[in-house]
């Protein structure tokens, strides 16, 4: 559906995204995953048409989306990361200029206007001015803005910043909802359970280079541990880090040891060794390892370091 | 077409919510306009400065420098200050030192010294001392020539009583007197009057110039015999005889302003007759009005649109134009909704400021409506396209804002909005015609106070709608190579 063929975009002397080949599938929620600055946002506004690329091409089904072709734009739906709403208007005004610009009118306008409203549960609100809306209902008024016209393609750029646990919940079932229906979504996210939890494709993206692609099974899986074992640094746990050293990858951050065990090595011979020092076993947690730990592995920094 | 339409409505709307910048819009500029209105003399009747405090220290007992002292208290311009106030109502005359001390920590600005000889004995003359502290330019060169003008009026009866003064000591006492007997007889002998009422106006140095200088009060009662006044006016009779409102519309005498009619009698004007008339804008019941509104509505219009050109980059802040440029609107759709939402805001800016002028002023907007709507659009199209063009080139909303208070005020200024280009100096007024206020202020004026037709302010029109184009041609070029739209 969405093609980036050997695309390179520069920003003067800072090249944020650099060969970027993406093809996203119909149908897909696709996640991408990157600390500020990876080149998330340059990603989603080459794929909005809103830039064109110093090098390669971004086609939507097909057609280049930069051409500026009306057919093109009516197919996506942006969500900017900043609440692209005027704030001295109405809800109900704000959804009937960007409907109207979409080019909706009369019957069908209203009955889409009152689905967003719905969606957003916003219905209650929607004489209001926006200015008066709390920070959650401005994020969820911001998305179903760019759904009015029904777009194929949904590109969510980091939407749920700022956002309450509340209203992020609802913004994530409303999203998996749409893609139930079909529409092909683009989540761009710093927050590794953002992606976890909702894309079934991560990219993850640093230094404007996809540094890994796949399911999060396929992401996972590249990690040369299956387990990760975390137990506080302290003086009684000392003793054990020593001894693990040759065993697997230990690093210790925030005052959390963090134990990645070598393939082969039973989980086993790691808790006997613990009971010979005497360690009690409420100390250790033994998890899946998540895509944190893969961005660690990959970049060698943690994704709120980098 | 159908997209402009769309973002020029969402900018009205916008606008009409934001109390405050409505606000300021419309209600401002009338105060301001008010306001100057009372600064600049509007709702007066009369013209020029009233009550400038002018000090006189009289050191003379020449009868002629009391007589002087009431000419400078006739003047409504002045309020004549002669004596200083002691406390418990006690009052004494000043000093030359008093007003030093007054004109040092700026009671007065002004002072004449009439000294204790005031006619010297080793001279013939006058002799009169000014002092002036000229905090105020304009205002000093207001009051020399007003000055100027009493004292002058006043000088030849002093001039004749320091001739009689030399006469008598060059005569000495017994020929002195034999002379002014003779003249006085020879002009009875050949003009009639009371040879006895001749004799003592001449010795009292009176040569029949003070007739010359009576104000209107003086002139109901009969004239005194003897010297007649020199330009020998026949004697008032009938409906005709009136004062300058007799005269056909439009003329009055040169001297003759508003407020001293009645004493343009002076010798200056009696020997001098200038008529003049006004060719233009007879009917023009405020004239000053018509530039003053015109000027200031131009400067609040490119104010205005200045600030509205500058809220492009709260919107591309906010992140309006990502999700707007990746709907099937283009920048070019942006733009000009936005050039035409400052058209729009111009024109009706424009309209209620002269609707206020036509309150308070009194201005004919009504009878040139047709003209003055033209002039109007052009203007505001000027003013609209300037504001596109600062937001163009300025790299945030802060400089766009920095930008156009520097420009609008410096176009304002040289343009003509606050004085008349003719004021100003030769290269100031070549460089006022590459103002858009200058083009707009010309327009407004041409209208208002030329009466001048559609047809003939078209030129006008013309240079303003072509100062649009070519301002929105470039802003557009500054648009495509900036980074608003990046």
């Amino acid at each position: 559906m969405l093609a980036f063929c050997n695309v390179t975009k520069r920003f003067g002397s800072i090249t944020a995204l650099d060969d970027v080949s993406l093809e996203i599938a119909p149908g897909e929620f696709f996640g991408l995953l990157g600390p500020n600055g990876a080149g998330k946002t340059t990603l989603m506004s080459l794929a909005a048409g809103l830039r064109t690329p110093e090098a390669g091409t971004v086609a939507l089904d097909g057609r280049p989306v930069a051409s500026g072709a009306s057919a093109a734009r009516r197919a996506l739906g942006l969500v900017p990361q900043t609440i692209a709403l005027f704030p001295e208007l109405t809800a109900d005004e704000n959804l009937r200029i960007f409907g109207e610009l979409q080019g909706l009118r009369g019957p069908e306008l209203r009955t889409r206007i009152d689905e967003a409203f719905t969606a957003a549960q916003l219905t209650d609100r929607r004489r209001s001015l926006v200015k008066t809306f709390s920070g959650g209902m401005q994020r969820r008024l911001n998305l179903v803005a760019a759904l009015l016209h029904r777009p194929k393609l949904l590109l969510c750029d980091e939407p749920t910043v700022g956002v309450d646990p509340q209203s992020r919940n609802a913004i994530f079932e409303y999203l998996q909802q749409l893609n139930r229906t079909g529409v092909t979504i683009i989540y761009s996210t710093h927050y590794m359970e953002e992606a976890e939890r909702l894309c079934s494709r991560i990219g993850i993206i640093d230094h404007g280079k996809i540094l890994a692609l796949g399911t999060l099974d396929e992401l996972l899986v590249q990690l040369p541990f299956e387990d990760e074992i975390t137990f506080p640094v302290d003086p009684a746990t000392a003793p054990l880090v020593a001894r693990l050293a040759a065993e697997g990858e230990i690093t210790a951050v925030d005052g959390t040891h963090r134990f990645r065990p070598r393939t082969g090595y039973p989980l086993s011979a790691f808790f006997a060794l613990t009971e010979s020092l005497n360690l009690p076993p409420r100390l250790f947690v033994s998890q899946r390892p998540t895509l944190e730990a893969l961005f660690l592995h990959l970049t060698g920094r943690t994704l709120r370091d980098a | 077409m159908s997209q402009v339409r769309i973002l020029l409505r969402k900018s009205l709307l916008m606008f009409w919510r934001a109390k405050a910048a409505v606000a300021i819009t419309f209600l401002v500029p009338i105060v301001l306009i008010y306001l100057f209105g009372h600064v600049f003399g509007l709702y007066r009747k009369d013209s020029g400065p009233i009550g400038i405090p002018i000090a006189v220290v009289n050191l003379s007992q020449e009868p002629a420098a009391q007589k002087l002292i009431e000419a400078l208290k006739a003047e409504k311009a002045f309020r004549v200050i002669t004596t200083r106030d002691l406390g418990n109502g006690a009052t004494r005359p000043l000093t030359e030192a008093d007003v030093r001390a007054g004109l040092h920590d700026n009671w007065y600005r002004y002072a004449l010294i009439l000294p204790a000889d005031l006619l010297p004995d080793d001279a013939f003359g006058v002799r009169m001392k000014f002092l002036f502290n000229p905090r105020n330019e304009i205002e000093a060169q207001t009051v020399n020539g007003l000055l100027q003008k009493t004292v002058f009026s006043n000088v030849p009866q002093l001039l004749g009583q320091s001739l009689q003064k030399h006469a008598r000591g060059f005569l000495g006492d017994e020929r002195f007197e034999r002379f002014n007997r003779n003249i006085a007889n020879i002009v009875a002998d050949n003009f009639g009057g009371d040879r006895e009422k001749i004799y003592q106006q001449a010795i009292s140095g009176d040569l029949g110039f003070s007739d010359l200088n009576r104000t209107g009060a003086e002139k109901t009662s009969v004239p005194p015999p003897g010297l007649r006044r020199l330009d020998a006016t026949p004697a008032p009779s009938g409906p005709e005889a009136q004062s300058p409102g007799s005269k056909p519309e439009g003329q009055k005498p040169a001297a003759a302003t508003p407020g001293d009619q009645e004493s343009s009698t002076d010798i200056f004007s009696r020997m001098v007759k200038i008529e003049t008339e006004q060719v233009a804008g007879k009917e023009v019941k405020n004239p000053m009005a018509a530039r003053l509104v015109g000027g200031y509505a131009i400067m609040f219009l490119l104010m205005a649109v200045s600030a509205s050109a500058a809220t492009l980059f709260e919107e591309k802040n906010s992140g309006v134009f990502q999700r707007l440029l990746s709907s099937p609107v283009r920048p070019a759709h942006i733009l000009w909704a936005r050039f035409m939402f400052g058209v729009i805001l111009g024109l009706v800016q424009i309209t209620v400021l002269f609707c206020a002028g036509r309150v308070f002023f009194g201005l004919d907007i009504f009878r040139h409506a047709g003209a003055l709507f033209a002039v109007a659009l052009s203007a505001a199209a000027a003013c609209s396209a300037f504001g596109m063009l600062v937001a163009a080139i300025a790299p945030s909303a802060a400089a766009a804002n920095g930008i156009s208070t520097f420009v609008v005020i410096s176009m304002s200024a040289v343009g003509g909005a606050w004085f008349p280009v003719s004021f100003m100096p030769d290269y100031i007024q070549a460089v006022s015609k590459f103002t858009l206020v200058y083009w707009s202020v010309e327009g407004f004026t041409d209208v208002l106070w030329a009466g001048k037709s559609l047809l003939e302010v078209l030129p006008t029109i013309g240079i303003l709608a072509g100062i649009a184009a070519g301002v929105m041609a470039v802003a557009v070029w500054c648009f495509s190579r900036g980074r608003l739209f990046d």
